[in-house]
């Protein structure tokens, strides 16, 4: 039996809001094991690993690491002890050569002078020892995401971190590149390394965990060899329910006129002489999910502000909505002609936080009938209408007075999708609409989707999230660089790795080809 | 059922707005208790003095009335704050918005245009208004449109207010019967009488109380109200949301404007003879902003908050009367230390954690 390196004890943790997060959770790490927390957004997974890391205090239990107690007070006393956290969002500073990145608060020094060169020796050492084909010269911001996170891996490895937590580090990666991934960390386990792997998705876990720990509202389900349990358990563990994967069923397939919602026609978008978006066209029926698959950065971002009118930089090209030209229109016109959208990232979009639910259920729609008269609110009619929102949405919340940015990711996201469904759409844009949250939370944010095109809107999904993309979609275009590198009419037919071809640029096809995404 | 739960008045502890009430509460004591200790260091009576700065506006009907009238110009300088800190502009023009609604003011007041009691001053009430209001677009506008820095705009207009006013009445409205920087005494019609004499209420104090009200209705209950919301506490979601921040910042600026220079009109016309631009009107703007922040940027909390510091005030000079051993400046201990405590996010934050932890745990079980 392998020696333990960290343990947790009755860890709880109560927030300022009243959220108990962690509640007496007891977990082992193993020296030199691939150690996975799973568990629905809410869980606790985050919150634990920030306590591990020395970001939050425990309310109440005992940290040990290396058999002595280690109740970390800030991040820097957590690296020191041999700790390193990779986050989800890239804490790098893009103007800067992956070296300075990398011995940024660790510099070495010579006299009052940074020791760069010894710097770049050791790093680049450090790199080629890990296979990590990586020149410590280059600027960060030229660097793929895959390789900015080697960059953060190996900024944990400069400061001899034994211990790595992995917080969801394949949700910005592609099927090929996280196989990659997981040869390097087999390669850390190893030469001694402790990996914690925060993921939400199963399949991965599944085939790089020793030992799995499920989380569920806090409180921890147990943890098992990896070998001893099936998905079907696991799945189980985490949401205590039956989940149903195939989404075609809940599709229904009536004729809407084969009317477009949106139209995107010859779109090009230029930023300092290089082509961000590069001739987008396509179309979005009514009554039909278009997905939009490609690795994040692609120009996903500028093509779904050009359509909600959010875009501040210059293009050609016309954006059509029900037959109408919107290029002039602002983002509240576009939204009285029947658009919704869920943002990218809802915490700075999304919502605002410090004002409650009730506030934010209404915010597309505050002045429609229903909820105003004349200059007044109808606070009633908006509580009323939270209310049922927050039950058919199943956001959980002790009432509609509740702020916002107090509640979990996946719930947050519900309010989001709750308010914009409630705008009652002809056209819904949905921008990674279940990046970051749990199993129950996306499975619901699906069927809405769904049930929106069932009813003859048209539905742009845009996501990161191939199996998403594939799961509800009727028709899949592919980005890569600001171009469409493929079309695919049918999302039945297509397999994973196929797709992940386009999506890395390996495959593009014909202009022929992707014209379908327009013309079918 | 569930409509009852929702009703029943939440008094804990862990409520936001009940928290809220506590913690001023709690940073007055403290206030006061620092200020005691003061008082035993620099008072020979310090048990008398202290009472003497809680009572002392009291003791005589006219104090009152002097803290009754204060109140009415810092009010409208602490809405015209709150409004904008609300909106998410942290745009401390109101002091020279102050300035130059006086100066239109003292103009207004100083020509014989209208014979009129009633007419006179409502004239130079609304010339104040519109002037702070269009003034009050600047920094908006280049906040808005350029995204500048609207603080550092307003405090560099302020002090050109100041000199501009000072520069026109100089050289065109300069009184001969004083040496000092000041225009000719005000018309006799132009100046704003009590309607209670004993407690020097006057129009603008019942403007003022109809400017609480409206302000607090405006806030919750309109569209207008819910958009200043929005945009005051996440901005992109406000433009996400389809809300055109230009617009409302141009709305927002203009009404805060008006409330200065109606507030200003209040200082001039019933607490001045003339207009001396850098005097009469100096820092009613800027402690505008502290009462806006004691009052958590609320109107009646804004008002609230002004009586409270106007009474201080009065005790203390009342106090600085009898027992000249005491600078008057301690009412500024008062002042500071109870705004520090109650815009700091941390004080009594464990406290209230401790609770919700309770709270949160009786739920889990």
């Amino acid at each position: 039996m392998a020696e333990t390196i960290l343990k947790l004890e009755k860890i709880t943790k109560v927030y300022g809001n009243g959220v108990v997060a962690n509640r007496d959770v007891n977990i082992e790490f193993k020296k030199g094991e691939i150690h996975s927390i799973v568990g629905e957004n809410g869980a606790g997974k985050s919150t634990l690993m920030k306590i591990i890391f020395g970001i939050e205090e425990p309310s109440s239990g005992t940290v040990e690491y290396k058999g002595k107690p280690a109740n970390f007070h800030g991040s820097m006393e957590a690296i020191k002890a041999g700790i390193g956290m990779v986050h989800q969002h890239f804490m790098l500073i893009p103007s800067f050569s992956v070296v300075d990145n990398i011995i940024l608060g660790d510099e070495p020094v010579k006299g009052l002078f940074i020791d760069k060169a010894s710097a770049v020796k050791k790093t680049q050492e450090l790199s080629d020892k890990y296979n990590f084909e990586l020149n410590v010269n280059d600027l960060v911001s030229t660097l793929s995401v895959a390789k900015r996170q080697k960059v953060e891996i190996l900024k944990t490895l400069y400061r001899d971190a034994e211990l790595i937590i992995l917080d969801e580090p394949t949700s910005v990666l592609t099927p090929q590149e996280t196989q990659e991934l997981f040869e390097q960390l087999r390669g850390f386990t190893k030469q001694g390394h402790t990996i914690i792997f925060i993921s939400h998705k199963l399949d991965e876990v599944k085939q790089i965990s020793d030992r799995i720990t499920v989380l569920r509202n806090g409180v921890s389900k147990g943890t098992y060899n990896n070998d001893e349990l099936t998905m079907a358990q696991l799945t189980n563990l985490i949401i205590d329910r039956d989940l149903e994967n195939d989404m075609d069923e809940f599709k229904t397939h009536k004729d809407f006129g084969g009317k477009n919602a949106l139209e995107v026609r010859n779109i090009v978008m230029k930023h300092h002489s290089k082509n961000i978006l590069d001739d987008i066209s396509f179309a979005v029926k009514k009554g039909e999910i278009l997905g939009v698959a490609g690795v994040d950065g692609n120009g996903q971002v500028d093509l779904v502000k050009t359509i909600v009118g959010l875009e501040q930089v210059e293009y050609s090209g016309d954006v059509i909505i029900n037959g109408e030209k919107v290029n002039d229109k602002t983002v509240k016109e576009r939204r009285n002609m029947g658009m919704a959208y869920i943002p990218e990232d809802r915490m700075v979009d999304g919502i605002s936080g410090t004002l409650p639910i009730s506030d934010n259920m209404v915010s597309t729609y505050y002045d429609r009938d229903d909820v105003s008269k004349g200059a007044l609110l109808d606070n009633k009619a908006i509580s009323r209408i939270s209310d049922e929102l927050i039950e058919k949405f199943a956001v959980k919340a002790k009432n509609n007075a509740v702020a916002v940015g107090s509640l979990s990711g996946g719930n947050v996201q519900k309010v989001v999708v709750a308010r914009e469904h409630n705008t009652i759409p002809n056209l819904m844009i949905a921008e990674q609409p279940t990046h970051g949250i749990d199993i129950g939370s996306a499975e619901l944010v699906h069927h809405k989707l769904i049930e929106l095109r069932n009813e003859g809107a048209g539905v742009l999904l845009v996501s990161a999230d191939l199996n998403e993309v594939i799961d509800i979609s009727d028709r899949i275009i592919v980005m890569f660089e600001g171009h469409i590198a493929g079309y695919f009419p049918d999302a039945n037919n297509i397999d994973e790795t196929e797709l992940g071809m386009y999506m890395l640029g390996v495959k593009r096809q014909t202009p022929e080809e992707i014209g379908g995404a327009l013309n079918d | 059922m569930t409509d009852k739960k929702a009703k029943k008045l939440d008094l804990s502890i862990t409520n936001e707005t009940v928290f809220s009430f506590v913690k001023t509460f709690i940073a007055i004591l403290i206030a006061l208790a620092i200020t005691f200790v003061v008082l035993c260091v620099v008072s020979k009576n310090p048990v008398n003095a202290f009472i003497t700065i809680l009572t002392g506006a009291l003791r005589k009907t006219r104090y009152i009335g002097l803290v009754l009238e204060r109140t009415v110009p810092y009010t409208f300088a602490g809405l015209a704050c709150g409004l904008l800190f609300k909106a998410g502009f942290f745009n401390l023009g109101a002091e020279g918005i102050f300035v130059m609604s006086g100066l239109i003011i003292s103009i207004v007041a100083i020509n014989p245009i209208t014979t009129s009691p009633i007419l006179h001053p409502l004239i130079a009430i609304v010339c104040g208004a519109l002037v702070g209001g269009v003034l009050m677009l600047i920094p908006a506008y280049f906040k808005a449109k350029f995204n500048a820095n609207e603080l550092v705009i307003s405090l560099m207009l302020n002090s050109i207010y100041v000199a501009i006013a000072t520069y026109v009445v100089r050289n065109y409205f300069l009184s001969q019967s004083t040496s000092l920087i000041a225009t000719p005494t005000f018309l006799e019609t132009a100046t704003i009488g009590y309607i209670i004499d004993k407690y020097h209420v006057s129009i603008m104090f019942i403007l003022m109380l109809i400017a609480v009200i409206g302000l607090q209705f405006v806030l919750k209950k309109t569209k207008f109200g819910y958009q200043v919301r929005l945009a005051g506490t996440n901005p992109n979601f406000a433009e996400y949301s389809g809300i055109d921040s230009f617009k409302l910042a141009m709305k927002t600026n203009f009404i805060a404007g008006m409330l200065a220079g109606i507030g200003s009109a209040a200082q001039i016309l019933t607490q001045a003879s003339n207009f001396q631009p850098s005097t009469t009107v100096t820092n009613i703007g800027f402690t505008g902003s502290l009462l806006a922040m004691l009052g958590r940027n609320n109107p009646i909390g804004i008002l609230v908050s002004t009586f409270f510091i106007k009474y201080l005030e009065q005790g203390t000079s009342v106090l600085y009367y009898n027992d000249t051993s005491v600078p008057s400046e301690i009412i500024a201990i008062v002042q500071g230390v109870v705004v520090l405590l109650v815009s700091s996010q941390y004080f009594l934050k464990k406290f209230r954690e401790k609770k919700l932890l309770q709270e949160g745990l009786n739920e889990h079980e």
